[in-house]
């Protein structure tokens, strides 16, 4: 396999003439590409764009808040990824905004790597009802659907909140979307197979390449989209293969099936997207989170389902504005005092951008 | 949220591995491969606790050294990577 830097040699000899954008829905991705100053190596014509690419930052408000007033107001303990501990709600300031607030006031919240830990806590300590808050896109919800597979402990259950990926990808370019061709997650793709994203090319008419997270494979992509298009002959490319592999994880995929149905999904910020959800299968009822507490949705709120007030991280995960576009971005709103959860997740683009040095763009 | 690590399986025990990545040990979930895909010495993709895919031994160490790179702080392309410019 070439290098990165052979791949962009590769890249500057071609023809290009008109902007061609590319879009990436994957944190992971997103944090290679602007860590490694890929933007800055590529010729001015090629745009790359990060899209739907954050569980964090697409988690429900409604399920957050959720998750927030169980910890505050039940007997439990609430675990999660730890990303989600500082993402807000829309509540006045003087209420429980984090669950990292919720922790400070008392809850018993605490942060998690793996799901695997969440067994481990409720067997743990099995006079105390546990609360697993399982957001993710696939890659994660896998894992999610292992665990229910192998046996949860009577006093663990889970408040789902998992989502697909590439539903989000169909509704932008069914809308008409403003991305020329797609960079698609490479651990999404190991787990479901790369013929989900199929419809990229077969429906939209638009080159589409499989990506791991090393720039050499990022940059694979990116050439392989770009002769793509110059060439007029699309096609789905894999350059992950070392993972990737036709039909995905069988073994994964039937764990996913067998725990989970794909329901109709919000999104935060962008509203109901059609089988974009994962929502526990019947016969998993009994450790429904949502079932065993009571429910805490507060339709009166204001902002309800919204991101942050003055924050613009709906146009960010959407792709139709650059980080630092967001008239927040850097001044009111740092990974110290984030606003919005772009800036509070590690696979949020806002949080990428900063880290790697962007700052404001002058007025 | 997605990103994976190449770990080695150092020993198996059920459907738990004890996997290592420089010099780091950790008890990985083996239940999302195919029973018996997966043995010592072999490598695997590790996402949060569990593995989601094998992988050979080239694929990972060079997964690791670029991996490396970027934790480093060596991050960015050099500039003669950029012929354009």
């Amino acid at each position: 396999m070439l290098n990165a830097h052979r791949w962009l040699e590769e890249i500057h000899r071609l023809p290009l003439r008109d902007t061609v954008r590319v879009m990436n829905v994957c944190g992971g991705h997103e944090r290679s590409i602007t860590l490694a100053g890929l933007r800055g190596a590529l010729p001015t014509q090629v745009e790359l764009i990060p899209g739907p690419g954050c569980p964090v930052c697409i988690c429900p408000e409604r399920d957050l808040y959720q998750a927030i007033q169980i910890a505050l107001s039940e007997p439990v303990t609430l675990v999660a990824f730890g990303d989600m501990l500082r993402v807000p709600v829309n509540v006045p300031r003087r209420e429980t905004r984090t669950l990292e607030q919720a922790r400070s006031r008392g809850a018993d919240v605490r942060p998690i790597a793996s799901p695997s830990e969440a067994v481990t806590i409720a067997r743990t300590e099995r006079e105390r009802d546990v609360v697993f808050f399982a957001a993710g896109f696939e890659t994660t919800m896998a894992p999610v659907a292992a665990m229910i597979e192998q046996g949860l402990p009577p006093n663990l259950s889970v408040l789902m909140s998992g989502r697909l990926t590439w539903p989000a990808v169909a509704m932008l370019l069914d809308a008409g979307a403003a991305f020329d061709a797609l960079v698609a997650p490479g651990h999404v793709a190991t787990i479901m197979g790369p013929e989900q994203w199929d419809f990229v090319v077969e429906r939209h008419h638009l080159p589409a390449a499989v990506a791991g997270f090393t720039p050499d494979s990022l940059v694979a992509a990116i050439y392989s989209v770009l002769r793509q298009k110059l060439e007029g002959k699309i096609f789905l490319d894999n350059c992950y293969p070392e993972v990737v592999r036709a039909g995905g994880n069988a073994t994964a995929r039937a764990m996913l099936a067998r725990s989970f149905k794909i329901v109709d999904a919000e999104w935060r910020g962008v509203g109901v997207i059609p089988k974009s959800g994962f929502g526990l299968r019947r016969q998993y009822s009994h450790i429904d989170a949502r079932l065993r507490f009571a429910d805490h949705v507060d339709e009166s709120r204001k902002r309800i389902g919204e991101m942050p007030q003055g924050c613009e991280c709906a146009s960010v995960v959407l792709g139709r504005i650059y980080p630092d576009q967001c008239r927040i971005f850097g001044t009111a709103c740092t990974p110290r005092n984030p606003v919005g959860p772009c800036m509070v997740s590690d696979e949020g683009a806002c949080r990428i951008w900063w880290s790697a040095g962007r700052r404001p763009t002058a007025a | 949220m997605c990103l994976g690590i190449p770990m080695q399986i150092k020993s198996v025990e059920g459907f738990i591995a004890r996997c290592e990545a420089k010099g780091v040990e950790r008890d990985v979930s083996l239940f999302m491969l195919a029973e018996g895909e997966a043995r010592p010495g072999d490598y695997v993709v590790v996402h949060v606790g569990y593995a989601i895919q094998m992988i050979t031994e080239q694929e990972a160490r060079s997964a690791w050294e670029l991996y490396d790179q970027m934790l480093s702080g060596d991050t960015s392309l050099p500039k003669e990577a950029n012929p354009g410019a």
